[in-house]
């Protein structure tokens, strides 16, 4: 059987991670392809919804990019976003995933090197987890 | 002078005061934030009737007798539910005295007899209209619903646990599914758990749902895992949604019947939700907003609850954000903040989601948040007890994930 590749969902905010998406690209670095990028105006965007939804539609794993503290385009939206990532993993963890499956980074849009690294890692913690329990229900 | 006149004069006088008065306070009001709306909790202001919206659900007279082409026929069904909801209808007042005139009640399991081999004896389509209000947890609700379905023309969707699961539904997050809950209430809840020890020491008895007795065998509904809401299960024509519908639906509902019934009126059409309007319950909440920031969440009774002021600034968990209005909030105005239980506006699937965004946003941005770390976040946070079960707590049954899952761990 061959090893198992997770799904990835990752939301990026257009001013900062998403550019540092882009510079990792233009830069040639490798990295695994088991994301799929969704790129949102600001990591507040991203409502609990969106993740619920990528959750229910069989992904392994979903990661928000966003500004790093007091960087943000908006001033205050990576602020309300890493509160409502916390809630939303509390409730997640009450639902019985693994609050790893979801994760929060701060990418600038200098930094392709640390997007590189973060989705790396995160891609690795999804293998380390397995395939998303909701998937294993359903079939 | 008489009497009455004397009472008139000092009443007149009383309410001339009491606008004087209004009228300053409003003034102060706008001078000081001009963002306010609405007034006090205690008076019908004229903007808390205009935003109510909902269509003049006016019966007029008592139904008059019998309709022309015969009495219609209507069942009444519950399936896992409180019997809230069939209680409900009887708030229609005088009315229901007159709802035997329009209709034949073949079925009302609360308050009429009517049973099943009766309604499987009737043709398709017999049934004018079947009012049910539960989830579906069991084969019976299962085999009810569908039952009910085949034989009706019309099949409304009645109260919170049909239309969204409702509190059968938070069963979906017991891990272990049916067989945990019947453990549970079997064994170990203190009433049960004191007659297993008196009496079934050794093997402890739970109710099986086969029973071969000598006069043949005895079957009992079978508990599912999963609790579903009724359009998971049937075909649905109306929503009524409500714990229980409030008097403003039942009426409209009613009145859409009797309409049809006697006068041939079209009915709305299928999929109409009946008495919500598109905003949320804040449209029609009269409370003031000052969009103040919160750092810890209350219950109504551990604070001094202002009756003017909206309950969330007040840092009572309310789920006004995230409801759709329709019920002209009940519930806030008397103190209570809103559970959600007419479910979500029509813009969004997930109700508890849409609240958990609003409520998180109202936590205020720190000085040291630039150099906070998660962690610290998270605790701020769990100043929220339970949010699956408090965010959901209507709509589990129509959520994005519906179950409880269980990580298998990796390889």
């Amino acid at each position: 059987m061959s090893e198992f590749e997770p799904k990835i969902v990752a939301f990026c905010c257009n001013w900062c991670s998403y550019a540092g998406a882009d510079g990792a690209g233009v830069a040639r670095l490798q990295m695994p392809t088991n994301f799929r990028i969704i790129r949102t105006m600001c990591s507040a965007r991203v409502d609990p919804e969106f993740i619920l939804r990528s959750l229910a539609k069989g992904a392994d794993g979903v990661i928000i990019l966003g500004c790093h503290p007091a960087d943000c385009h908006y001033i205050g939206g990576n602020y309300r976003a890493r509160r409502r990532i916390a809630l939303i993993r509390l409730v997640l963890e009450q639902y019985g995933f693994d609050p790893k499956r979801l994760r929060l980074e701060w990418v600038s849009a200098s930094e392709g090197e640390k997007f590189q690294k973060t989705l790396t890692d995160f891609v690795n913690t999804i293998k380390e987890l397995g395939p998303t329990p909701l998937q294993q229900e359903g079939e | 002078m008489s009497f009455f006149d004397r009472f008139r004069k000092k009443n007149d006088a009383g309410t001339a005061k009491k606008e004087v008065a209004k009228d300053v306070k409003k003034d102060a009001k706008t001078k000081t934030a001009p963002a306010v709306s609405g007034g006090s909790c205690y008076t019908k202001t004229a903007e808390s009737i205009s935003t109510a919206q909902l269509p003049a659900a006016d019966l007029g007279e008592l139904l008059p007798g019998a309709p022309p082409n015969g009495k219609i026929n209507l069942a009444i069904y519950w399936a896992a539910a409180c019997g809230g909801c069939d209680v409900s209808l009887l708030d229609i007042n005088e009315r229901i005295l007159t709802v035997g005139d329009m209709a034949n009640i073949v079925m009302w399991p609360i308050a009429s007899d009517g049973k099943e081999h009766d309604i499987a004896a009737m043709e398709d389509g017999e049934i004018t209209v079947s009012i049910i209000s539960g989830a579906v947890r069991n084969t019976e609700n299962e085999h009810m619903v569908k039952l009910l379905r085949k034989k009706s023309k019309i099949v409304v969707c009645y109260g919170a646990c049909a239309c969204f699961g409702g509190s059968p539904a938070l069963a979906n997050l017991v891990p272990g599914g049916k067989n945990e809950i019947l453990d549970y209430v079997y064994k170990k809840i203190p009433s049960t758990a004191n007659f297993q020890a008196d009496y079934h020491k050794n093997s402890p008895v739970i109710p099986q749902t086969k029973y071969a007795a000598p006069e043949g065998e005895l079957v009992l509904p079978t508990l599912y895992d999963t609790v579903r809401t009724l359009d998971q299960v049937i075909d649905v024509d109306y929503f009524v949604p409500g714990c229980p519908p409030l008097q403003e639906s039942i009426s409209y509902m009613l009145k859409a019947v009797a309409d049809f019934a006697y006068g041939g009126v079209p009915l709305p059409p299928k999929g109409t939700t009946i008495g919500v309007v598109t905003r949320t319950l804040c449209e029609q909440c009269p409370r003031r907003k000052e969009y103040r920031r919160i750092t810890k969440i209350v219950e109504p009774h551990e604070i001094d609850v202002d009756p003017e002021l909206c309950l969330v600034d007040q840092g009572i968990l309310c789920l006004g954000p995230a409801t759709v209005g329709g019920c002209n909030a009940r519930c806030t105005r008397a103190g209570q903040p809103c559970r959600g239980c007419y479910g979500p506006t029509t813009a969004v699937q997930e109700q508890g989601a849409s609240a958990l965004t609003a409520i998180a946003s109202l936590f205020p941005v720190l000085d040291e948040d630039a150099t906070m770390e998660e962690d610290k976040v998270i605790d701020i946070m769990s100043t929220i007890k339970d949010p699956l079960g408090y965010f959901y707590a209507f709509t589990m049954g129509k959520s994005l994930i519906k179950k409880s899952v269980t990580e298998k761990g990796g390889k």
